[in-house]
């Protein structure tokens, strides 16, 4: 390379900072590769995720209850072990609004009621947020019940 | 050498006054070889989850804005236009085909994620593969030939991750403020992170580095601190002499977010590590003609 091709190097690269800008300014900062968004940009903001726990020996009066995580009823099922990527079924989780009938099947199809058998397991969103100066407080709102036979929306959501 | 600022950042990034070497040239080929590994490996694993999770879209990106993702999901069109990506960068790396052969792979690899991508999540794991290709795509286009395409291509890498860290830097800045470093934001990403890996995996056990930081604001605020400056120089990768330096930072630091925040990031690190040193030096200590083949692919 010699140094007019430099120069014209670093024009090109001028030229992709333009379409760069361009085209994140027109999509919301995403344009995949190009991103204004860096992790962890946004710091101290409350954040929900979402889990499943099996509850299939918790009462049903009790299958409801909003309670910190520490102390949640029933122990985690493992989404990876079913082939559910974690990021995607918290995002579909925490991200979805209006709980439609499709939403609420869809969350039945990811699991599959051959995995889910016999069993009673609920999908919950996980809210963290900081309280104080010097704690962090999280929270388990069960949100849909999943059996062999469908998927059922938590009656206060409806 | 030209005196602008501009003329000096360019004469670090491609260094026209050097000559091109043997080592640099089969080095230029390893790293293409691995940016093609990542690329074929992200595609297949984006299309197979897309054919058999993928339900409806829940956000759609980039191109997904002007078509319906959701018409890739079946019908196994989402691993037919892997197969088409794993063809065309064979064909890519051993040069066959036209010049502006790789900016349809970078096409087919937007498209891609777009798809898989469509359900909430905005992953950024992946960007600088797919920046490397478009460097791949421009330098194959506009700078062909074993001179050029590779003094392009990893000049245009490294100003691109540079800019990337230290955009990062002011993305903190002006998206939190000057406060972003409060050791207790980093408790709030520990707790979000035990979460995810509890849910993945079904149990979750804090290691040494997150009780610690979980102990004292003082000392979440001291790793936060460090990371964010670490982001603040990351533009100094642009000077060649100052390139390894920086590099090891930059690797220190992202070991540092998988201790912390149980995040990996394998294919950066990888990149950081191959382009971040001078590993033609070393190649051109043991190789001193070059292969036959080697003008043929590059």
């Amino acid at each position: 390379m010699i140094q007019s091709e430099s120069h014209r190097g670093m024009k090109v690269i001028g030229i992709i900072l333009i379409v760069y800008a361009a085209l994140v300014a027109t999509h919301e900062g995403e344009f995949w590769p190009f991103s204004i968004y860096p992790m962890f940009s946004q710091a101290g903001n409350p954040w929900t995720r979402a889990m499943v726990t099996d509850v299939t020996n918790l009462p049903d009066n009790e299958l409801w209850i909003r309670t910190p995580l520490h102390q949640k009823a029933g122990t985690a099922v493992p989404v990876n072990q079913y082939g559910v990527d974690q990021i995607d079924f918290s995002n579909f989780v925490s991200k979805t609004d209006e709980w439609t009938e499709s939403r609420i099947n869809a969350m039945h199809t990811m699991f599959g009621a051959e995995n889910i058998g016999n069993n009673r397991w609920m999908v919950s969103k996980v809210h963290g947020r900081m309280v104080g100066a010097d704690s962090v407080t999280v929270e388990i709102e069960p949100l849909i019940l999943l059996t062999e036979e469908g998927a059922f929306l938590n009656p206060t959501f409806r | 050498m030209n005196d602008s600022w501009h003329g000096r950042i360019g004469h670090n990034l491609f260094e026209p006054d050097r000559n091109i070497t043997t080592g640099e040239l089969i080095f230029f080929k390893l790293f293409e070889l691995f940016v093609a590994y990542y690329t074929i490996r992200f595609v297949w694993e984006w299309a197979i989850y897309t054919q058999l999770r993928n339900v409806e879209v829940v956000l759609p990106l980039g191109l997904a804005n002007y078509m319906d993702a959701s018409l890739f999901f079946d019908h196994h069109i989402a691993p037919a236009l892997a197969a088409v990506v794993t063809f065309l960068v064979v064909l890519c790396f051993f040069r066959l085909g036209p010049k502006w052969l790789y900016m349809v792979v970078l096409f087919l690899f937007h498209l891609l994620y777009v798809i898989r991508f469509s359900q909430g999540e905005i992953p950024h794991s992946q960007n600088l593969i797919g920046m490397s290709v478009l460097c791949f795509a421009v330098g194959a286009w506009f700078f062909s030939g074993k001179d050029r395409m590779p003094r392009f291509v990893l000049g245009s890498v490294i100003f691109f991750i540079g800019l990337g860290y230290t955009a990062a830097f002011f993305s903190k800045l002006i998206g939190t403020g000057i406060h972003w470093f409060d050791g207790r934001h980093l408790w709030l990403w520990i707790s979000e992170k035990s979460v995810d890996i509890l849910s993945r995996d079904g149990f979750y056990q804090p290691n040494f580095l997150q009780q610690l930081a979980l102990n004292s604001t003082a000392v979440a605020s001291v790793i936060l601190l460090i990371g964010w400056f670490t982001e603040l120089i990351g533009f100094t990768m642009w000077w060649k002499k100052l390139r390894p330096y920086t590099t090891t930072l930059l690797i220190l630091m992202h070991f540092g977010i998988t201790m912390v925040m149980n995040i990996r990031f394998d294919a950066f690190v990888i990149q950081l590590i191959l382009v971040g040193y001078p590993w033609y030096l070393l190649l051109d200590r043991f190789i001193k003609v070059p292969p036959p083949w080697l003008k043929k692919i590059v």
